[in-house]
């Protein structure tokens, strides 16, 4: 076990390695695009970046923060670079770095990603001034995963309807999983997993495929399920994508697999794999089948590029599969998300 | 109609040169290297490569592979007043208008056949997100294999190792795509053509900084974003040697650029592509010239030739564009003051996260030094909502400023 500091470390991207930040004895604390902060990161940065960048640097300029000890950047895409830029100008005073993700997933591509982490990790070792075994990581890897598997077994159990709060229930899950210490939603979800099955009351409603970038707002999912979806699969920044376990390797070289298992796992439109351009679109499209959804809904950041020059080629693939697609755009605020309450109605009656 | 349209261009240009060599102004020679260039893409001049803005475009002429950065294709099609069909078909396919309209405009064309087919894609992760998403789709629409080089933000050594070794499998990608491998000797060619026209490009900058400027707004335009891509060419020399002759003629005269050169200005990123009033009303009302495009400098060394991929490598990661805005802004802030500029015109083009994104940072940064920057909102490409009277009158406001400044 390693001992942690009770101290926390900022992150804003889903490819961020948390067992690194938790086997150097931090708590790493996502830094949610949600905020009651006035809206004025686009004076700094431009109106037209994606609203998940701008309500953090909203954050960041407001002082709505916990105490953070550094954060930690990683140039996942262009308003991601321009938020670490801006963030460093609003607070000077914070310890911060930014990392570099490389796009593809080979070989080469995880060697420069190892080398990454590795300076994030003597960044860690300075910020905390403790040294960090391999043996610490190791052992913060295997609880990630371990987290990993049973959020998993978690969300076969929102799938058959048999948790209570269902999608809700999942999206507090993660949050809590995002941004407090993972040893207490361990015990939380092993508790829950504990528990017998129940049957979810609230029944014939929709199966729904859920993808996109970032929905943490639990209301939202309440949302969807008042208009009458059940969401029986998801594949969203906020949600299962920073939880998903990967395939462990046999490199005795523990930054390396971690490295590695990180490129690996279902990732966000902004990685190419080279080998099947336009992969997303597969990927999403084969979840959305098995979970057997009958349409499926993107939840898209306005001015995400990764997704937005993605949408096109996704709803070609699902209508492949008669899955129906509904875009909504996002903007990080319930008050926008309640207007589409008539287009996801409208769009799980067509489903029924 | 693309192809006609340029055959008839590099013809029309040819004549007019023919029938009178007066008219061949080193602007023109430079037109015409580009419209060849684009009329080799159409007619799939030996292999074709579609790529990211920071290829290696010499590295690919050694390999006889002809190269363009998609949105060179995107910036001719407004050009020839075309991109408004090519973006509304790329709309219609889901294609929203947030998008960079640079990537919409080759999407929507290629989508409708208007394009020349690749043969293969090399896509770069500098400068932009959108960039490389657009290469991802017109590789899976003319199911055409995609290489792509990852450029890391900051110059260390490790990086720089990184991104030679992606370039030679870069190298050996494209072998398997043609058969042919990289000759030696061809390489050594292209690195000397292009440390020869780094250099002239050097001394033309520097005769650009005089004052008054020997130079046009329109001189210069594009061009050190544009030069790249004939870069290890005999042309490209010649082109650079052209302007550098020209320049210091006119400086030997002491002919300005704009007559009575009253304001020196810095524009940022691009041009707007499409013809609009604002270079004409700034120099005919106001004499103000811009006499420093962003991309106007040469930040590399010359190229080892004995080591060319490193030298290459380290090339690619020295743009300003790549990195932090710190360095960014910086360099910035050398062009305004070796340039003796007084203000800068920031042409915010929608759909461009990474250039938008530092808008304010930018405007801080010049401001610091003393430097006014007017943060136009427009699109570079698509003309569809171009507000001309808003533009102009935002335009005149800033060099009304400007002028108020300098006589306090
Ligand atoms: S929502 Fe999209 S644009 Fe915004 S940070 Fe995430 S990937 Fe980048
Ligand atoms: S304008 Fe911006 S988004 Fe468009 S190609 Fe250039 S850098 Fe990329």
């Amino acid at each position: 076990m390693n001992p942690t500091n009770g101290k926390l470390i900022g992150f804003a991207c889903g490819y961020t390695p948390l067992p690194l930040i938790h086997a150097a004895g931090y708590t790493p604390y996502r830094i949610l695009p949600t905020t009651a902060a006035p809206d004025q990161a686009g004076q700094v940065l431009h109106e037209n970046l994606c609203p998940h960048v701008k309500r953090i640097l909203d954050r960041a300029l407001s002082g709505d923060l916990p105490e953070l000890e550094g954060v930690v950047f990683i140039n996942c895409c262009d308003a991601m670079r321009r938020l670490a830029d801006a963030y460093g100008r609003v607070r000077p005073q914070d310890k911060t770095i930014l990392l570099n993700l490389p796009v593809t997933t080979d070989e080469p591509a995880a060697f420069f990603f190892n080398q990454q982490i590795t300076q994030l990790l003597h960044v860690l070792e300075e910020w905390s001034g403790r040294a960090v075994s391999p043996d610490g990581i190791e052992d913060s890897i295997q609880q990630y995963q371990q987290l990993a598997r049973s959020l998993d077994e978690l969300r076969g159990r929102v799938k058959r309807g048999s948790i209570p709060g269902g999608s809700k229930h999942m999206q507090a899950i993660y949050n809590q999983a995002a941004t407090g210490p993972i040893e207490l939603t361990l015990t939380q979800v092993r508790q829950l997993l504990a528990e017998p099955e129940q049957p979810d009351p609230i029944d014939g409603r929709v199966p729904v495929y859920l993808f996109g970038n970032v929905l943490p707002d639990i209301e939202a999912f309440a949302l969807f399920e008042s208009c009458g979806a059940r969401i029986v699969g998801e594949n969203l920044c906020t949600g299962s994508r920073l939880f998903r376990s990967w395939v462990s390797e046999d490199s005795t070289d523990v930054l390396l697999r971690l490295a590695r298992g990180i490129l690996s796992r279902p990732h966000c439109p902004r990685t190419i794999d080279l080998k099947r351009p336009m992969g997303i679109s597969r990927e999403i499209k084969a979840e959305a089948e098995l979970s057997g959804a009958r349409g499926v809904v993107g939840h898209i950041m306005k001015f995400c590029d990764p997704y937005l020059y993605r949408i096109p080629t996704i709803r070609e693939h699902l209508r492949l599969v008669n899955l129906p697609l509904l875009v909504l755009d996002g903007d990080c605020t319930m008050r926008s998300f309640g207007q589409h309450r008539t287009r996801v109605e409208a769009f799980i009656e067509m489903l029924r | 109609m693309m192809p006609e349209y340029i055959e008839n261009l590099v013809n029309g240009i040819e004549h007019s040169f023919n029938s009178d060599p007066a008219v061949s102004t080193p602007r023109k020679l430079y037109e015409l290297e580009f419209v060849k260039l684009g009329r080799r893409l159409y007619r799939n001049e030996g292999r074709v490569a579609w790529c990211g803005v920071m290829a290696p475009f010499d590295l690919l002429r050694a390999m006889d592979v002809t190269s363009c950065f998609v949105e060179f294709l995107g910036a001719i099609l407004a050009t020839a007043g075309v991109a408004g069909p090519m973006l509304q078909a790329a709309e219609l396919a889901g294609f929203t208008g947030d998008t960079c309209a640079y990537h919409r405009a080759v999407i929507g064309a290629a989508m409708q056949g208007l394009t020349p087919e690749p043969d293969f894609l090399i896509g770069t992760t500098c400068p932009c997100t959108g960039g490389l998403a657009a290469l991802e789709n017109l590789a899976e629409i003319f199911k055409k294999d995609l290489f792509i080089l990852n450029i890391p933000l900051n110059d260390t050594r490790d990086n720089i190792r990184y991104l030679a070794d992606q370039f030679k499998a870069m190298l050996e990608f494209i072998t398997q795509k043609t058969g042919r491998m990289i000759d030696g000797d061809r390489l050594r060619e292209v690195v000397e053509n292009s440390n020869r026209v780094g250099a002239v490009m050097r001394q033309v900058y520097d005769l650009a900084k005089n004052v008054p400027s020997p130079i046009t707004s329109r001189d210069l335009s594009s061009f050190g974003i544009a030069m790249p891509l004939l870069f290890g060419t005999e042309a490209a020399i010649t082109v650079a040697e052209g302007f550098r002759k020209e320049f210091a003629a006119r400086i030997g005269r002491a002919q300005s650029g704009v007559k009575n050169e009253q304001f020196r200005l810095l524009w940022l990123q691009n041009r707007i592509m499409f013809p609009n009033p604002l270079e004409k009303l700034l120099e005919e009302e106001y004499r103000a010239v811009i006499v420093v495009d962003e991309y106007n400098s040469i930040n590399w060394e010359p190229i080892d030739p004995a080591d060319p991929i490193t030298g290459m490598a380290r090339r690619t990661m020295s743009d300003p564009l790549n990195g932090s805005a710190t360095r960014r802004v910086e360099h910035l802030r050398k062009a305004a003051i070796e340039y003796q500029v007084h203000g800068a015109i920031n042409p915010c083009h929608w759909g461009c996260r990474q250039g938008t994104g530092i808008r304010g940072l930018i405007s801080e940064g010049l401001k610091e030094i003393g430097i006014p920057v007017l943060n136009l909102e427009l699109d570079c490409v698509d003309s569809r909502n171009f507000a001309e009277g808003q533009m102009k009158t935002r335009v005149e406001a800033f060099i009304e400023m400007l002028d108020s400044r300098r006589s306090h």
